[in-house]
């Protein structure tokens, strides 16, 4: 038996070595998604949600795209300017796109107009359900007057609107079917509008498909139905079990792009699922839940153990955001112990430098925590200097810290102590008992949180005594809005926010001062409610220098560092507390930085121009790519 | 008997109302903050997130003065109040008891049932639907019939039909803006070919071990049948399903989920099957193991032995007859059930059934879908009980549904 399984062992080896020598490319995918993430519908401009997004940005060209560093990059446009500093843009469209039905038959061609079509949809209140209406609404001239005139109108009537008459005259588009040229008006000169035209809000939409089936046929159609622009078209679907993209037979950009012959994606019930469905050969990537890590990690032996490789961060800036008008557990009394001590610069200080959140990002990836390290509220990647240097590097840079692969950075005891000892002092003097009670909420049903939840408090308890504060875990059954946020229960939440388009101001403006517009301001920080003078002339400060930077608009590197100096005011008030990126481990034979990788927008999961393997890739090997990526 | 059938025809009629209609109302109750996505809760703004819910028919009431007239943008058009609005943000359309249970909810609840009832005039010359009208409404067109006319002004030789629409109204999330018995179609019969293949497959095996069980009742093979039994409900169904996946896959290389793309879908289908049957097998051994006990020990039993019969003549023409009566009661309603499919053995193995769907269509507040399947559930549940007892009747003609006495 032993000599059967040295030769069967043998064997194995043999071949392994011998496929990674023999390594090709994949020519169809096997991907996946948890059942939690089915795509809800097929109509592009009826969604805000990843889940849909993630399918359909496949199946429609918009304007631009992104590349793998997550530079802005043409697409069903071939250029873009602007000749007076960003309050008119034009894009430019190639020539022979094409729209198609799924099975890759001639419908109709794509014209500038088709961007005309398609933001009527969304800003007409009866077509579009008010989805995807925000972004346009506040940058493009007389939008949001469209969209109100629409709410006025019968259901029919609204429905009977097209791109002429009141919407021509009302909204700051104009199109030229013979040139290929769409011009939007802005509302003001936004340098970043060209990202905002890689989102959904501003993809087109065929008025002959509209013609041929109808507003209501649109509002529900389906992948067997509706018309395709892009690499790929849908020739399966079954909800909740698979679909199946085909390489569009006459894609417009075929010959400079590389796509997958078909892309499959599973739905699986969970990630233990996917794990088992990825050892039976049957994905080509899998993300590996932490006890599925901790199992291949702790055994060299295990055949998946060379490799592991790290993936690259999500999209979303996790912060730690305080509530500076809490309640009682009651949701109506004022917490005034935690009010008067989160107001208080010294007791934010010394949670901002005090908190060593090592253990807690492990809970994300317990192999290499550091990782996760978020000292920066913007996300990284989302904007760039004209020089290419990302602007989370300069904001790193004002408040003096740096990203370490083996030290959590920003914790500073020497300093902590002080600003606690400054607290204590000030505080006490104001009434505060100690240690001041921090209220933290999850949801009951969840192990995972409560796990997560044990570990804060044993950071909060490690790092700042006992003593001082006490971090007690409460639980929600359903909804943490309802139940928490609205009656203001929790000290502060942990919350990720993902860029929908390349300027700073997508993050930090949801954090000024007096601004219906801001909604952790609103939502979560309360502080639009707060007494305390200090904290409104942080808060107002800050809201200033956004202001400020929000202002410049002729030149880039002026506008970020003046954006640069808003977000260092803010950490430096600690008014927020970075948190952490969602780091994951994986075992996959898809080279993770060929993909699309864009930290705002829709654009990621675009199967276009991936670089693969028929193997998986080991540990070195996507080490390699890392660094000849960051060499580009 | 017909007393019987209308009696209890007429009980499902107003159960079923009963039913779908709190549970209408229940979930209307919760708090609305589920009926957006994640990345909606994030991206809409408060004003977005009202009118989406008007746009739903879910936000038809003021705050303020209670009345039903449509919240426009954030004004009442009945009161004109903006600020009670406005002051409450997000709280004004998550409270419960604030704006669901009024006047309006019954009103919504009229409509659902109006909707559902609605009749379809289909122009049969044609082949073309004509308009749809509600119940009321359809008396003056048959009115017309009746008088020789031609209620809808087509030419006289064009021919009418009236149908029930039975609309039941447009999924909000899981599909969006699909119809919900569409929703419903697309999933109806791989649940039910699943789960009557594994209700077949259980059914035989239950009953055939039970049998055996009961026939050598404490011997080895009863020991090992009550071991699979208890094993069977002692394990959690997860744990058993995983090994079922790993191996069978790893033995046998069965396909680990459903998927109708490869050759042989009915292959996909094997793992399922099996998990969906572990279960019932066991529980269908148990209960023909008990009732034949429970037999066995009966006089008339031991008298037909003393009598002389053979003990496999004993046990077939009359424990297992007696027997399975109360098993038979129940077999309709499993039939009936499998529309249902199964939440855990879909969900795990990508079966694209009924299984997930109501849990999927609660936890996304998809509330047209919900009560679509509610419905569904709720018919088919009284349809089996129904059937269950005439099927009883037919099996033991001793048993009477109605009379005075020893009725049940």
């Amino acid at each position: 038996m032993k000599k059967l399984l040295s030769i069967v062992l043998a064997l194995v080896m043999v071949l392994s070595v011998a496929s990674v020598a023999s390594a090709e490319e994949l020519t169809n995918l096997n991907t996946y998604e948890t059942q939690a993430r089915e795509l809800e519908t097929w109509n592009v401009h009826y969604s805000q949600a990843a889940a849909d997004l993630n399918i359909l940005c496949n199946l429609i060209d918009g304007l631009l795209t992104n590349d793998n560093h997550g530079n802005l990059k043409p697409n069903a446009a071939k250029e873009y300017y602007t000749n007076d500093g960003g309050k008119t843009w034009t894009f430019v469209l190639n020539e022979g796109m094409t729209w198609f039905d799924k099975d890759g038959e001639y419908m109709a061609d794509v014209k500038a107009s088709d961007w005309a079509t398609g933001l009527e949809w969304v800003l007409n209140f009866y077509k579009n359900d008010s989805y995807n209406v925000s972004m346009p609404g506040e940058m493009i001239a007389g939008a949001r007057d469209y969209y109100e005139y629409t709410k006025g109108l019968d259901v029919e009537e609204a429905k009977a609107l097209d791109t002429d008459g009141k919407f021509a005259e009302m909204v700051g588009i104009a199109v030229d079917d013979e040139a290929g040229t769409i011009t939007y008006t802005l509302v003001d000169q936004l340098p970043y509008f060209p990202s905002v035209a890689t989102y959904n809000c501003l993809y087109p939409l065929s008025a002959e498909m509209i013609e041929e089936m109808g507003v209501d046929g649109y509002r529900s159609v389906t992948w067997e139905d509706m018309w395709y622009s892009g690499p790929y078209t849908i020739t399966y679907f079954v909800n909740q079990n698979q679909k199946v993209f085909t390489k569009s037979p006459n894609y417009w950009n075929d010959a400079n792009c590389k796509r997958f012959e078909t892309v499959t994606v599973k739905m699986v019930e969970s990630a233990a699922v996917a794990v088992q469905l990825y050892k039976g050969g049957e994905l080509d990537h899998v993300s590996l839940p932490q006890d599925e890590l901790q199992a291949i990690y702790s055994n060299p032996e295990d055949p998946n153990y060379a490799n592991l490789v790290e993936a690259r961060p999500t999209k979303y800036s996790y912060q730690m955001h305080l509530v500076y008008n809490k309640n009682l557990a009651d949701g109506a009394t004022p917490d005034d112990n935690w009010n008067t001590a989160v107001a208080n610069e010294n007791f934010r200080k010394s949670l901002y430098y005090g908190l060593d959140l090592t253990n807690y990002l492990a809970r994300t990836n317990a192999i290499n925590p550091q990782s996760c390290q978020n000292y920066v509220y913007t996300g990284n990647g989302v904007a760039f200097y004209s020089d290419g240097t990302d602007y989370t590097s300069k904001v790193l840079e004002a408040i003096g810290l740096e990203y370490n692969a083996e030290t959590y950075t920003r914790t500073n005891a020497e300093l902590a102590a002080q600003y606690k000892a400054a607290a204590i002092e000030e505080l006490t003097a104001k009434g505060v008992t100690f240690p001041v009670q921090i209220d933290y909420y999850i949801s009951g049903a969840s192990t995972t949180a409560a796990q997560t939840a044990k570990v804060l408090e044993d950071i909060f308890s490690v790092c700042l005594g006992d003593e001082y504060v006490k971090l007690v875990t409460n639980t929600y059954v359903s909804s943490l809005a309802s139940e928490v946020r609205n009656p203001r229960k929790a000290s502060f939440f942990i919350n990720g926010w993902g860029a929908d388009f390349a300027d700073p101001i997508n993050f930090l403006g949801q954090e000024t001062y007096n601004d219906t517009e801001a909604y952790y301001a609103n939502y979560y920080s309360n502080c639009n409610d707060a007494t305390d003078p200090d904290l409104i002339a942080a808060y107002q400060e800050f809201t200033d220098l956004v202001v400020a930077a929000k202002a410049i608009t002729d030149d880039i590197d002026a506008r970020y560092d003046a954006f640069v100096k808003a977000e260092a005011c803010f950490l430096g008030h600690a008014l927020v507390i970075p948190c952490s990126y969602e780091v994951s481990w994986e075992l996959t034979k898809i080279n993770n930085y060929s993909k699309v990788y864009s930290m705002y927008g829709m654009q990621a999961y675009r199967y276009v121009d991936w670089e693969t393997s028929t193997v998986p890739f080991t540990t070195e090997e996507m080490a390699a790519f890392a660094a000849a990526y960051a060499a580009e | 008997m017909l007393k019987y059938i209308l009696k209890r025809l007429g009980q499902s009629l107003l159960t079923i109302l009963l039913v779908v209609s709190v549970v209408f109302v229940l979930m209307r109750l919760m708090p609305s903050e589920n009926f957006f996505t994640d990345d909606e809760l994030l991206k809409f703004t408060d004003k977005q997130k009202f009118e989406k819910l008007e746009r739903m028919g879910m936000m038809k009431v003021c705050p303020t003065c209670g009345g039903t007239g449509l919240v426009e943008g954030l004004t009442c058009k009945q009161c004109g109040d903006q600020a009670a609005i406005a002051q409450q943000g997000d709280g004004a359309y998550q409270k419960p008891g604030t704006g669901y249970v009024n006047r309006s909810m019954l009103l919504q609840l009229a409509e659902f049932y109006g909707d559902m009832l609605q009749m379809r005039v289909y122009n049969t010359s044609k082949n073309t639907e004509v308009k749809s009208i509600n119940p009321v409404s359809i008396v003056p067109y048959l009115q017309a019939k009746l008088a020789g006319e031609d209620p809808f002004g087509g030419k006289l030789k064009d021919t009418y039909d009236v149908r029930l629409k039975f609309n039941l109204g447009k999924s909000l999330r899981i599909e969006k803006n699909q119809y919900v018995t569409k929703v419903i179609a697309n999933r109806i019969g791989i649940s039910m070919s699943v789960g009557l293949v594994s209700l077949a497959i259980s059914l035989v095996l239950g009953v055939v071990m039970g049998v055996l069980q009961a026939r050598y009742k404490d011997g080895p093979f009863d020991h090992v049948g009550t071991g699979y039994t208890v094993f069977v409900n002692a394990v959690p169904h997860l744990v058993i399903y995983t090994l079922i996946m790993v191996l069978g896959n790893q033995l046998f290389g069965l396909p680990m989920r459903y998927d109708d793309t490869k050759g042989n879908v009915y292959l996909t289908m094997v793992l399922p099957i099996i998990c969906l049957s572990i279960g019932s097998t066991a529980g269908y051994m148990l209960w023909t193991r008990r009732y034949m006990v429970d037999e066995l020990n009966k006089d008339y039993i031991r008298l037909a032995k003393l009598k002389g019969l053979s003990e496999r003549k004993v046990l077939f023409r009359h424990v297992l007859k007696n027997a399975f009566v109360p098993l038979a009661q129940y077999l309709p309603y499993s039939i009936l059930l499998t529309v249902g499919g199964s939440l855990l053995v879909e969900k795990f193995f990508a079966v694209p059934g009924m299984g997930f769907l109501l849990p999927q269509a609660i936890g996304r507040y998809d509330l047209p879908l919900v009560q679509g399947i509610v419905l569904l559930y709720a018919a088919m549940g009284i349809l089996g009980v129904f059937l269950g007892d005439l099927l009883m009747t037919f099996i033991d003609p001793r048993i009477k549904l109605t009379g005075k006495g020893d009725v049940r």
